[in-house]
């Protein structure tokens, strides 16, 4: 595995691409987009250390999204052949890269759901949430709180609204008592509030019962 | 074309000075909100809070002032489908 730092707002791979290798997220926040005709970006998921967010690119020879760095981040690129070893030798990692790709596509569902469904401030909530429950898989969240280095711009294009209304539902969330910001830090005083306002049920992202419980 | 323009106040739990934006025939286009201290570089821009008709799009744009404002408006308005 070759591994690389590389800074905030960077592309690591870009639509239209053919790679031969795939990114491992070691450290750092990063988001899959797609781009418009006419130019506008569309976040259809945040990614944290763990993630592998190009992993389709093993079977899918061209990329149809881009993954691009919201931090600075330590990506390891692994070369499809390894990978292509990898699987043929380990049957089980085979079925865990399988289920991983399989949870993704329900974590899109539910954004389809989220962008499509759900009026600003629970589409806000419910990534909130999200966030909040798959840091704490990782070990980088506490029970109420996360460093999450999301800008309000990114948030205008993960949940489909102007940065006007994401900056006005913020501040109506910390004026109900739903959030407290301080910097990068998010806090959630009361996460059962939150989750009701954000439609928010993690079993789409199936993680085991003691993982869930976030 | 000629725009009007009329204030207003909007219920937008920060910034409430708007303008209702009518087109040439006197039919509501725009509803514009004057954005207050609160937002970083875009302070004392003006915001797309509502359009209709050609103006209704995703993606609500922010003008430095309100002749910017009334360009936009108007190129929308005029464009083809």
């Amino acid at each position: 595995m070759q591994i690389a730092v590389i800074k905030e707002g960077q592309d690591v791979v870009r639509e239209g691409d053919r790679p031969s290798r795939s990114c491992l997220l070691l450290s750092g926040f990063a988001c899959v987009y797609k781009v418009t005709g006419d130019g506008k970006r569309q976040i259809v998921g945040f990614s944290i250390p763990g993630d592998i967010p190009d992993l389709q690119s093993l079977h899918l020879k061209v990329l149809d999204n881009s993954v691009s760095t919201l931090t600075p981040c330590q990506v390891g690129f692994i070369t499809h052949d390894a990978l292509r070893d990898i699987c043929e030798r380990y049957p089980r990692i085979t079925v865990a890269f399988w289920r991983e790709t399989l949870v993704d596509a329900a974590i899109f569902r539910e954004w389809v759901t989220n962008v499509g469904r759900r009026d600003a401030y629970s589409r806000i909530a419910h990534v909130l949430c999200e966030m909040l429950v798959r840091l704490k898989a990782i070990g980088l969240a506490e029970d109420h709180a996360c460093d999450l280095p999301i800008t309000q711009v990114e948030f205008a294009d993960a949940v489909g609204v102007s940065t006007v209304h994401v900056n006005r539902v913020l501040q109506d969330m910390r004026a109900d008592g739903l959030i407290e910001t301080k910097g990068t830090q998010v806090s959630v005083p009361d996460r059962e509030r939150l989750k009701h306002v954000g439609d928010f049920d993690p079993s789409y992202l199936h993680l085991e019962q003691d993982q869930a419980a976030a | 074309m000629t725009l009007t323009f009329q204030p207003v106040r909007v219920v937008t739990g920060s910034d409430e000075e708007g303008l209702l934006v009518f087109d040439g025939e006197l039919r509501l286009a725009a509803v514009l909100t004057y954005l207050s201290e609160q937002y970083d570089g875009i302070s004392g821009h003006w915001y797309l809070e509502a359009g209709f008709g050609r103006l209704d799009r995703p993606g609500h744009p922010t003008f430095a002032d309100l002749e910017e404002a009334q360009r936009w408006i108007n190129q929308h308005l005029a464009k083809e489908v």
